[in-house]
């Protein structure tokens, strides 16, 4: 396989204004009231004045592993060769919807006629666009920048081959990755000490909520760096 | 340095998927595969005693009649619960095209379904008509259902003479029904297309929940196969007594596995734990309830009242109420199987997104 592209994200730059999602939508020809591509999650916790709010912004992350290419009955799901990215045959999707359950992001979306249709990393335009089109250029050799990147006020989402993101990426994340943190699908800029600090009230607060979460967190996903946080199962 | 949980959100904020997701008709699948397993099984194991070990009595015939007709009825009722779930039915239909990835456990399940499907109704037919069949009922059988049917279109004594005419040996027969019985035991699938789904801790038991599915499901189907055939034969003989204890020990061992599976499930982490608390509290845990009870009901009707029956040590008072108690109990472990899977579906919840600061 060719070098596997992906995406990056920094919680420190998302402001949670939604732009990637409904550039999202605009590029894709989406109507409003279908299941976006790329979703931003407003996390929340604590009371008034013990407020915190993280945005996280997510869509498919065309896995390396790919777990909704490994459960499709029809092969609709395919994992290119080319680019690692993960796209859509419609004309062989059966519309059961055991990749909605097998995907670790809730990626995949279904429209009125009950296919699947999801993020392409905007190799194409639309549902299963992406599907059987050449591999995706960089936008410096005549490719398209996907939308969500493109207009990301913050620069918080990122999309490249691995080894150009890992380059852009912070030291402690591109070692993270390298780790096998969150299955090496993502690469996530861990917090800053101002975010983290703003935090420590929390952690007073959910000894027992870590305890009980410790499965949930992936393996690789503890902190090991002090002060640095991540986000995402996986 | 300080390490803490922060701003959990269940990634899918509901319990229950919307309905274009997974519906109903999924458990209903999920369910309905394995029970046709179960009946087959019941009628291949009443079949092989009849064929090769020389049994001659009543029951025999009419465990096979029934059993393969509930597996055939079950099967069908598996297919048409599945597809009615799909988008693009067409596809589904042309499985032998469109389903390429056997890795993935619907194709696999599509087939073991299908194969099973086509051995139970060769099965049953060869088992209803033929010159056999004819002489086991009233007058030329015609009194048995589904060979009524046949019987009312006018084509009973040809059928019978086309089923005699290309009814294969007795060593091809065995063949047939063994490879049935593979086939009714690979419905265990239906536990791993939930199993392999690493989102879901609850399903996520690769061990316990294709166990689970399979004891819980061919208990039922063997269950119903005899609660059906007690309900025109109501003495409960030594083999209705054996059939009787074998599903008896099956919903123990039900019993059992889900105990285990239980105690996985609420020492688990954060998703596990939301699962166990949806079972717990609420509506749901009437169904847990349910589940519980016609496993517990069925162990102890089966095993107690079976083991006698199967010894011929049923005391007359308790032989007049046994069928009764055997086919309600029995009943009642159909039902809890349909809910377990139910709640197996209701109670699923993925893993959160987690942040650790």
């Amino acid at each position: 396989m060719s070098e596997q592209w992906m995406f990056y994200f920094d919680p420190n730059r998302c402001i949670g204004c939604h732009a990637c999602s409904i550039a999202c939508n605009q590029r894709h020809d989406r109507d409003a009231d279908e299941d976006d591509w790329r979703t931003v999650t407003h996390l929340e916790r604590g009371e008034y004045p013990d407020f915190q709010e993280l945005p996280v912004s997510m869509s498919c992350m065309h896995c390396h592993d790919a777990p909704c290419e490994q459960v499709c009955p029809p092969d609709a799901i395919v994992k290119r060769e080319e680019d690692g990215l993960v796209t859509v045959n419609r004309d062989r999707c059966i519309g059961c919807h055991y990749c909605a359950w097998a995907c670790p992001y809730g990626a995949p979306t279904y429209d009125d006629e009950g296919l699947m249709s999801k993020c392409n990393m905007c190799l194409g335009e639309g549902p299963g666009s992406g599907h059987g089109k050449p591999p995706k250029q960089k936008p410096e050799d005549g490719g398209l920048k996907p939308s969500c990147v493109d207009n990301c006020v913050g620069e918080a989402i990122k999309a490249g081959p691995v080894s150009e993101v890992m380059a852009e990426a912070s030291e402690t994340a591109a070692r993270r990755f390298e780790n096998g943190a969150y299955n090496s699908r993502v690469i996530v800029e861990p917090m800053d000490e101002d975010s983290a600090a703003g935090m420590d009230d929390v952690a007073d607060a959910s000894i027992d909520a870590n305890d009980e979460g410790a499965a949930a967190v992936p393996a690789g996903g503890s902190d090991a760096d002090g002060g640095a946080s991540d986000w995402l199962n996986g | 340095m300080t390490s803490s949980l922060i701003a959990l959100e269940t990634f899918v904020g509901f319990r229950w998927l919307p309905a274009d997701y997974w519906d109903l008709s999924i458990p209903v699948y999920l369910y309905l595969a394995v029970v046709a397993g179960g009946a087959y099984l019941a009628g291949a194991s009443a079949w092989f005693r009849r064929t090769l070990g020389g049994g001659g009595g009543r029951l025999e015939p009419e465990l096979i009649r029934w059993g393969f007709l509930i597996a055939v009825v079950s099967a069908a009722g598996a297919g048409l619960a599945v597809m009615s779930h799909l988008a693009v039915v067409y596809r589904a239909l042309l499985f032998p095209i469109y389903l390429t990835n056997f890795s993935s456990w619907i194709t696999i399940g599509t087939w073991i379904l299908v194969i099973l499907s086509v051995i139970a109704t060769l099965c049953l037919v060869l088992a209803l008509f033929g010159e056999d069949a004819a002489d086991a009922g009233d007058g030329d059988g015609r009194s048995l259902w589904p060979r009524a049917v046949v019987a009312k279109v006018g084509v009973l004594p040809t059928v019978d003479r086309l089923v005699d005419r290309v009814r294969p040996p007795t060593g091809a027969l065995v063949a047939l029904h063994a490879v049935g019985v593979l086939f009714a035991v690979a419905t265990i699938y239906t536990g791993f297309e939930l199993a392999i789904v690493e989102t879901v801790p609850l399903w996520n038991e690769p061990v316990i929940v294709p166990a689970l599915f399979l004891t819980s499901g061919v208990a039922a189907g063997v269950g119903l196969t005899l609660a059906v055939t007690l309900l025109f034969e109501r003495e409960i003989g030594r083999l209705a007594g054996g059939y009787a204890v074998a599903v008896g020990v099956l919903s123990g061992v039900s019993l059992l596995i889900a105990g285990i599976g239980w105690g996985e499930v609420a020492a688990g982490g954060m998703a596990a734990t939301a699962s166990y608390s949806a079972l717990t509290e609420g509506t749901l845990a009437i169904g847990v309830l349910v589940v519980a009870l016609g496993l517990a009901v069925a162990l102890v009707v089966g095993v107690v009242l079976g083991a006698a029956a199967a010894l011929g040590r049923l005391p007359e008072p308790v032989e007049r109420v046994g069928g009764p108690l055997l086919i309600g109990s029995f009943g009642l472990l159909t039902v809890s199987g349909l809910v377990m899977r139910i709640l197996f579906l209701l109670a699923a919840e993925q893993h959160p997104v987690v942040v650790v600061a």
